[in-house]
This record gives structure tokens, C-alpha cells and sequence, in this order.
């Protein structure tokens, strides 16, 4: 229904959805006021939006990968192999070739935690937004939701884990009854996203492929909990983990794999095994196209084709099309040079808009382009002055609009941008892209223009009125009006803009320094109030539609930068920290407990915009630039990248909603 | 003798307590934690962070226990070989450290042994040929080694290896060879990647080593037994090597102490900038995290090592040179 209407939509404005977002996004608006509709059967419909019909199955081909190893009985043949409805992506239709099997992606990384890029990038989920933000049944083969309270989840029969043992209700009962209800497994219950007004839901098994989660109270956060780049898993491997529980395994059994894992109980044990998003236990089946096959720790990991990975193109081959990945780990200063030799195949991690012109300088010789992706955040670089400081004068000046006001007026943006990002970046104020449904001008323009009077006049009512002999104000205790600003040393290039805020600040009579630290110490200080204000990016998922959760706009966790003591109480339900005591702040919050008892997406949306508003009004975080851009490199001899796409962790999983399975080299050399 | 060395022996136990304490104390003493450190980089990561399972590693890994008693308990176990655990790898430290420590002997011996080559013949030949054009040429030429810094130095050697001879950039092998076992292939590999940091990290210690043998074997030349057995008509060579050349090597031997350990944490700088597979990267890393035992484990290594190496070099001493006696003990 909702992909009719917005086929419909778009073609009624004439508009072609793909290389304009933001088009696309109009269409996921008008569809949205349609209560919680049920997510149709996976169909990659293509770009124009096409109706939803379950495209007719291909008849499989053996990737030639598993041809050996079919040959010899070792492995069933892929028709038995897949489920017996598989995900069929339609490539022509999304503007994309049909590949080939075949060939390796070479990627390099710094640390062992990196392997939890593969759970990202591969973005295999129970229900996956596609490239329109639009949701879509993918591990599932469809999801009835009724109200937003009654969740019936179908599977796909005969889908199978990586290790070729059925995927089944019981792999959803065990994580319910076994982990997230076990008192030991899981200490504080069932994670956040399965709370509604504080109550978990009941689950049923109504059959072998077909489970369902019932809440009293709506609770929309749930799909978009699953769907995310770092899901809430709510299944695991059950007869894989069976053999480290305490309820099933035999004790003697039991204790000799806690011995040998040198850990200190079976808890210990079954946690370290089943962590399904660090990818570091190759022995842990898995449902993702690519699956770890070497033992930490090592130089180099490698990821092999998951032979019953539930996905395939249209021509019937089994997707991915890749064999392997390799992740080679080194030193992450040099993963720029090493990608500039041509020693990656499609590479973005690590790579940073700086390194630009040297990467292109490598292009002809190593056979790669480099492009450029934009980055996803709500602000590149935005200043977040410290509600929670404990300094009591720059506390109360923070706690000020005007103040906020005025510092965000006397930035020039324009000037950050054509000196640092060659005038590629937008100006904008720390709020949704352009790209995302909710994005209207106003949020964007909300105090990021360059206005020295206005921000001068601002200050002089706030009463910094007296002035130091060399024009700096004054703060009313005396001191002169010298703001320390603070960031993560790990980003070289905020230095620099804040060399530009600093100038921009001294018209108005307030000195800025930068000091860079360590990220630990970093956080540490904001969030004991040590620091006035800091640097850091902006919103993270800065393209959200109305089903995300809008958590990052109110108090909500102790590491946001503006109100760490604020949401250090709301995350720890009043244990820890301070209740708002500032009455916006406290309508934020408010806002956002609306979200998640709303039970419509018309409703959602409406707090979305109030919040938006609010915090654009109230410039809690002074956004500088966005719109930056991520170097993409991607060797020549591969296709079905995206020439220019978004760069970001939501809701894009980076590479994850672009399908890398359907990546392919072109020619057969792989 | 023997008793020396008992008595020497025996005073390394007190000396490696103090330091283990040290180094415990010294860590702790930071602010934060791994478990910090842990948040803060899954909250980086997009994680979701559940207080109630962090509470349950710090209980896991002992660090809801009185420091004194996690003290003793990595002490205890440092006793049974047992190197305790890497937060960061989930591994017991012995197999995080694992095939690092040979590629690291391997990187160290053949810098250690490049030293020895170039130094000795130049400083021989400085000695022997004082204030000439050859001993200025030579030791500007060291001296320039020593005063470069390493890292900028292995990055124009990245550079340029990469652009002559094709090697892959950084590393000790190409990474094709990463999980191989050992074959001839992975060997050349090996050797082709490294001369580069042999020559980085050798030069500077090039330096300082042709300045010492340099001025050592210059004050024995000039001694009177040299110009006796000169007089009695020895030849050059026998009158250099037999006498003043090993009496000039005392300070070479008395730098073994320094050798040992250096052969397990050599180059820790070039390491990352190389982005070599040794365990000097692993180290830093494992300070940078806070993971505790790892990085207090390598520590104590390299404090038994420096300890075990002083007292090699001082029994080497007393062999070497007939004018050292044990005369400590005898005395008092």
C-alpha cells in the first residue's frame, strides 16, 4: 500500500526518486499518516517505486564457489540451500547490473573491534530500510503489525543458519526465555526497545515460522530497534548456545569449556560466544552474507561466503556476489597511503576528506576512483556549550539563549567552508539534512547566518556590557570573557575551525581556545562539568524519518555533549545524575516520552517537528558546517557502488543500505 | 663466584617486587578504567551500553576487589608464567602476544647485528685514522642517523620502497602471507620487508655506537703497552685486535643489560609507523586502553629482562677484563 502511493506520488510530481533524496523523502511523508501498516513482502522494486509484487523466484544457479564441495556431497546444492521463498533483489529495477560471482574485497582496518563492520556493512536484519528509508521484510519474509501493539513476525521456511541447521521460532523462544528473561544472562531484563510504558510484551509461538510479540501499550520504537545499524537482536543461534547454557548443557560438559576458555563461569562463557554484532567468533552461525572464519587474534581476518545466505538476484544466483573479505589490520595513519597503492578495493573508513587529493592523485596508476559520499551527521563540527558546568558564571551564561544565540550569529560559516572544505560543505545549523522528510529550511537557517550587530547587541543584554582594554569582555565576576573550548584529539581538522570560530569570536569580544584531548579524558571532563563547552559532530542520524526514535534531541544518555548530568538522569531512571531544571529542556523530554507512547506516525511526526523547532530555536548546539564529504575509493574493476551516496552509521549502516552483496567484479580476474 | 651470584640472584626478587608494585600502582592510578575506556568507545561505536553488564565484567575481571588484592592476584599469577588476561582481546596474554614475539626477536637480532656491522669497521677505522677526512666523513654521517628522527625517517623509506621496488606499504610481510604458515615465499616476503626497519631503527644506534668505540679504542691506543708492543715489532693488526680492541669493548659489554630487553620492545615507535607486527604497536596500544595485565605483563618482562641482562653483562665483565674482581663481598 505504501509503495503504491508512493509510486503514485512520484510519478505524479514527475520526478525521478533516486538521484534527488530529499524527493524521495516527500514520498515516505505522504504515506506515513497511514497507521502502522503491515511490511509487505521484500520486493527491490526499483527506483521509480514500482507496485509491490513479489517478483516469480529464478531458478538457482551454483555459485561456483561451492561447486567443488556440492560435487562431493559436502554441501547440499543451492536449490536446497536457500529458503524456499528467498529474498529476490531485482538489480535492473534499482538502476543496478546484474554481477557475477566471485573475487575478494580487500579492506584495511586498525583494530580487532573493527570486525563489527561486517555486521554493519552487511546490514542483514529481520527488516531492513531501503535505499528510500522505506521498510522492508528481509531476513523476515513479512511482518503484520497491528496498532503498533501487536507484532506477528513470519519467517521465511527452510532459511537455514550459516552452518546449515533450520532457523527457526525456537532461535527467537531461546533469546526471550533463555537470555533476555534469564537473571543471569541478562542482569538488567530485556533490553530497552521491548519496554512499552514500562512493561515487556508477551511472546508467543504460534508455529515453527511464526512468533509474535503483544504489548499493552504501543510501542513504535520496536521495528526501528531491529532495523537499525546496530540492531537489537532478538534472536540468537539456539542450537549453537544451548551447548554453553547452564539449563541445557551437561555440567560436566559445561565446566570443562568454561576451564578451557579460562573465564570465570558459564556466564562468562556464553556471553563471550554469542556477541552477534562484535563478529568475533567464528563459530557463532550467522544469517549475514559474509561469515568470520579466523580465530583472534591475527593480522588479518577473513570473511567467506555464507552458503545458505537467504538472499539472490534475479538470474538466480545466490548473493553475495563477493567469495570473501579480507580486513588486514595496521596502523590507521597509514591506511590512506595504503589505499592510494591500490592495496583496498573499496575503502572508506579511516579515510578523511584531507586525504582527498592525494587519493586521486593515485587513481590512474591503481586502477580505483576515489569519490565523494556525503556525510550524515546533522553537523560536521558543532560547539555544545555545557548546560552542567560547574563553573557557575559561564553555567548561567550557557544556560542563556541570548548567549547561545549570539555565538551561533557570529560565526562565519561561509568563511569555514570555502577555507576548509573548498566550499563543498553546507552552512547550516545543527539539525536534518536536507535528505531526511523533516527537514525544512527554517531548522537549517535558525542562527547560522553571520550577523556581528545583531550578536554584539545580544551579548550587551545578556550584560557582558564592560569590556577588558583590549576589547574582550568582561564576565560579571570580573574574569575576562575566555572560553576554553575542548575536543576529542582525534580530529586534527576541528582544530583549525576553531582557529576560524576564535577570529570570528573576537569581533564580538569573547576569546576562544582550542584543547584537544584523549577521548576518554574528553568525555570524562564534559560530563563532570569541567569543561564549558566542546567541539564534536553534530546529530548522528541526521536523515531520520518519523519512525526513528528522536532520543538524540532530548536528554536521553550522559554522553551528549550540551546535558551529560540531564541525561545521565533520564538514562539511569533517576539514580544518577540531575532531573532538567531547565523548563525547555524539560518540555524535550516530555516530547520524547510522547514519541514513544504515540501509536500513530502522524502523531510521531508531529513530535519530531516540535522537537526539531525547539532545539533549532534554543541552538542547545551550535552547528557550524554539514555536508562534508567521505572519500569513497572504489577499485574500477568493481561495479554497483553508488558514484555518490550517504556517508553514515544511521540510518545507512554506511555501505549496509547499498547492499555490498551486491557488489561484483566485472571482470573475471576476482 | 658463585656466591656473588647467589647473593645477585637473590636480590632481583626484592628488585622485580618494587617494580611490579610500581608498575601496578602506576596504572591504577589513572583516572579512568578499561571498563571507561570501554563505554566511551562503544558509545563511539554506535553500541548500546547496558550499565548492568558492564557491572558484570568489572565483577568478571575482578575490578569490584580492593586493588591490593587484584595486585596479588596478578602477581600470583605472573609467579605460574601465567601473563593473566587481555580485556581488550578477551585472550589470556600469552596467546595475544603469540607469533609477535619472534617476528620482534627476528626485527631486533637483525637490527642489533646491522649495528654491529657498520659500527665496529667505522669505528675501528675512525680511531685508527683520527681527525683524517675518512673520520669526519664517517661520523657526520652517523651522527646525522642519530640526530634524524626515526618516524620521519621510515616515512620517506615508505614512501620510497613503495614507489621503486613495489613493496606493500608498511608491514613485515605482505599481507597475502598474514595468516600463512611459513613457506619461502612468506620468507623472501619477510626479508624483503625487513631491511627497512633494520636500517631505521640501526641507524641512530649506529651513531652512538661508532662515537663510543671511536673514543674507547682512541685512550687505549695511546697507552704505553700499545707503543711497547708496537716497538717490539707486532704487526698493526695483531697490536690493534689482541689488546686494545677487547679492552675497548668493556662498554659494549656492559650495555648487554640494555640489549635484552631492547630485543622484545625494540623500535616501538618505527613499529607503528611501519605498522610491523611486533609487539612494540601492541604494547602502546594496550597502555592507550588501559588494559591492565597485558600491558603491566609486558612491563615486567622488560624489567626481568633489563635485570637478568645487568647481571649477564657484569659475569661477562669479570671475564673479559683480568682488572675486575669481585671484591665486594670479600671486603666487608
Amino acid at each position: 500500500m505504501r509503495a503504491i502511493l508512493a509510486a503514485l506520488v512520484a510519478a505524479v510530481l514527475g520526478l525521478a526518486v533516486l538521484p534527488a533524496p530529499a524527493l524521495a523523502g516527500n514520498a515516505i511523508e505522504k504515506v506515513e499518516d497511514s497507521a502502522a501498516p503491515a511490511i509487505p513482502p521484500a520486493v527491490d522494486d526499483g527506483a521509480e517505486g514500482a507496485p509491490a509484487s513479489t517478483l516469480p523466484i529464478p531458478t538457482p544457479v551454483e555459485t561456483p564457489f561451492f561447486a567443488d564441495a556440492v560435487a562431493a556431497g559436502k554441501l547440499p546444492p543451492v536449490a536446497e540451500r536457500l529458503p524456499r521463498t528467498p529474498r529476490v533483489v531485482d538489480l535492473p529495477a534499482m538502476g543496478r547490473q546484474t554481477g557475477r560471482p566471485g573475487g575478494t574485497w580487500r579492506m584495511l582496518m586498525s583494530d580487532q573491534r573493527d570486525l563489527r563492520f561486517m555486521t554493519v556493512f552487511s546490514y542483514t536484519r529481520l527488516v531492513v530500510f531501503d535505499e528510500k528509508l522505506r521498510l522492508t521484510a528481509d531476513i523476515l519474509q513479512s511482518l503484520d503489525n497491528q496498532d503498533d501493539k501487536v507484532f506477528t513476525l513470519h519467517l521465511r521456511p527452510g532459511h537455514r543458519w550459516s552452518d546449515g541447521q533450520p532457523f527457526t521460532a525456537e532461535d527467537f523462544r531461546y533469546w526471550w526465555e533463555d537470555f533476555a528473561n534469564d537473571k543471569k544472562l541478562s542482569p538488567s531484563g530485556p533490553p530497552l526497545a521491548l519496554i512499552a510504558n514500562g512493561k515487556p510484551p508477551r511472546f508467543e509461538v504460534l508455529d515453527p515460522e511464526t512468533v509474535r510479540y503483544t504489548w499493552d501499550d504501543p510501542n513504535p520504537g520496536f521495528i526501528p530497534a531491529i532495523a537499525s545499524a546496530n540492531p537489537t537482536f532478538i534472536f540468537m543461534p539456539a542450537h549453537y548456545l544451548k551447548q554453553f547454557h547452564a539449563k541445557y548443557a551437561d555440567k560436566d560438559e559445561l565446566a570443562k569449556l568454561v576451564k578451557a576458555a579460562k573465564v570465570s563461569g558459564w556466564v562468562a562463557l556464553h556471553e563471550r560466544k554469542s556477541r552477534q554484532y562484535r563478529g568475533d567468533n567464528p563459530d557463532l552461525p550467522t544469517l549475514d552474507p559474509w561469515r568470520n572464519t579466523t580465530y583472534a587474534p591475527a593480522e588479518q581476518f577473513r570473511f567467506e561466503r555464507n552458503p545458505y545466505f537467504h538472499r539472490v538476484d534475479s538470474a538466480g544466483h545466490q548473493l553475495p556476489y563477493f567469495d570473501g573479505t579480507t580486513l588486514t589490520l595496521g596502523t590507521p595513519t597509514l591506511i590512506p597511503a595504503k589505499t592510494a597503492a591500490g592495496d583496498a578495493d573499496i575503502q572508506a573508513r579511516y579515510l578523511n576528506f584531507e586525504d582527498y587529493t592525494f587519493l586521486k592523485a593515485g587513481e590512474k596508476v591503481h586502477n580505483y576512483s576515489a569519490r565523494l559520499w556525503e556525510d550524515g551527521h546533522g553537523a560536521f563540527a558543532a560547539l555544545f556549550p555545557n548546560l552542567n558546568a560547574k563553573d557557575e558564571t559561564w553555567r548561567n551564561l550557557n544556560r542563556d539563549v541570548r548567549f547561545r544565540r549570539a555565538l551561533s550569529l557570529g560565526i562565519n560559516r561561509a568563511d569555514i567552508n570555502n577555507v576548509l572544505f573548498f566550499g563543498l560543505a553546507r552552512v547550516s545549523a545543527d539539525t536534518v539534512l536536507p535528505q531526511s522528510p523533516l527537514f525544512k529550511p527554517e531548522l537549517a537557517e535558525a542562527y547560522a547566518t553571520y550577523d556581528v550587530a545583531k550578536a554584539n547587541a545580544l551579548l550587551d543584554e545578556v550584560g557582558l556590557t564592560k569590556r577588558d582594554t583590549d576589547g574582550t569582555r568582561l564576565l560579571p565576576d570580573g574574569r575576562r570573557a575566555e572560553i576554553t573550548v575542548e575536543t576529542s584529539g582525534d580530529n586534527q581538522i576541528y582544530t583549525d575551525i576553531m582557529e576560524l570560530v576564535g577570529s570570528d569570536w573576537a569581533k564580538l569580544g569573547i576569546r576562544a581556545y582550542v584543547h584537544p584531548s584523549h577521548l576518554d579524558i574528553f568525555r570524562q571532563r564534559i560530563a563532570s562539568g569541567s569543561t564549558v563547552m566542546s567541539m564534536d559532530v553534530g546529530m548522528d542520524n541526521a536523515v531520520p524519518t518519523a519512525e526513528f526514535e528522536p532520543n538524540a534531541l532530548a536528554p536521553t544518555q550522559d554522553s551528549q555533549y550540551q546535558w551529560p548530568e540531564f541525561g545521565l538522569y533520564v538514562q539511569s531512571s533517576g539514580s544518577e545524575g540531575r532531573p532538567a531544571d531547565m523548563p525547555e529542556v524539560k518540555k524535550l523530554e516530555e516530547l520524547w516520552q510522547g514519541w514513544r507512547r504515540a501509536d500513530n506516525l502522524a502523531e510521531q511526526r508531529a513530535v519530531w517537528r516540535d522537537m526539531l523547532q525547539l532545539n533549532a530555536d534554543q541552538v542547545f548546539a551550535i552547528g557550524v558546517v554539514n555536508g562534508t564529504r567521505q572519500p569513497v575509493v572504489v577499485s574500477n574493476r568493481i561495479k554497483n557502488v553508488p558514484e555518490t551516496a550517504l556517508w553514515s552509521f544511521q540510518p545507512s549502516s554506511y555501505f549496509g543500505l547499498y547492499m555490498p552483496d551486491t557488489f561484483f567484479y566485472a571482470d573475471s580476474k576476482g | 663466584m658463585l656466591r656473588y651470584l647467589v647473593r645477585r640472584v637473590l636480590i632481583m626478587v626484592p628488585t622485580l617486587f618494587v617494580t611490579s608494585a610500581l608498575i601496578f600502582t602506576v596504572m591504577s592510578a589513572a583516572p579512568t578504567n578499561y571498563f571507561d575506556n570501554l563505554v566511551e568507545e562503544m558509545q563511539a561505536q554506535g553500541e548500546k551500553v547496558d550499565q548492568a553488564r558492564i557491572d558484570f565484567m568489572k565483577h568478571e575481571y575482578g575490578f569490584d576487589k580492593p586493588p591490593v588484592e587484584r595486585y596479588f592476584w596478578w602477581v600470583g599469577g605472573l609467579l605460574h608464567g601465567d601473563f593473566g588476561y587481555s580485556f581488550e582481546y578477551q585472550l589470556p596474554v600469552r596467546q595475544v602476544v603469540g607469533d609477535r614475539v619472534w617476528l620482534t626477536i627476528l626485527l631486533s637480532f637483525s637490527t642489533i647485528v646491522f649495528t654491529w656491522l657498520v659500527a665496529f669497521p667505522i669505528g675501528i677505522y675512525s680511531a685508527t685514522h683520527q681527525y683524517s677526512w675518512g673520520d669526519y666523513g664517517l661520523t657526520t654521517i652517523g651522527l646525522m642517523g642519530l640526530a634524524i628522527p626515526h618516524f620521519l625517517l621510515a616515512l620517506i623509506f615508505l614512501y620510497f620502497s613503495n614507489q621503486w621496488f613495489g613493496l606493500s606499504i608498511g608491514g613485515l610481510m605482505d599481507p597475502k602471507y598474514f595468516d600463512a604458515p611459513m613457506s619461502w615465499g612468506k620468507f623472501t616476503s619477510i626479508l624483503s620487508h625487513l631491511w627497512i626497519p633494520v636500517v631505521i631503527i640501526g641507524t641512530a644506534g649506529t651513531g652512538s655506537m661508532i662515537r663510543a668505540v671511536r673514543a674507547n679504542l682512541l685512550e687505549e691506543l695511546h697507552k704505553q703497552y700499545v707503543v711497547t708492543a708496537r716497538s717490539k715489532g707486532l704487526s698493526p693488526w695483531r697490536v690493534l685486535f689482541k689488546y686494545p680492541f677487547r679492552m675497548s669493548l668493556n662498554f659494549f659489554i656492559s650495555d648487554i643489560g640494555s640489549i635484552l630487553p631492547s630485543v622484545i620492545s625494540g623500535g616501538e615507535l618505527v613499529a607503528i609507523v611501519l605498522s610491523l607486527q611486533t609487539t612494540g604497536p601492541l604494547l602502546i596500544r594496550a597502555l592507550q586502553s588501559q588494559d591492565i595485565y597485558l600491558a603491566g605483563s609486558f612491563l615486567m618482562l622488560l624489567s626481568t629482562l633489563t635485570v637478568v641482562g645487568v647481571l649477564v653483562s657484569d659475569v661477562a665483565l669479570a671475564f673479559l677484563d683480568p682488572r675486575i674482581r669481585l671484591l665486594g663481598g670479600s671486603t666487608k
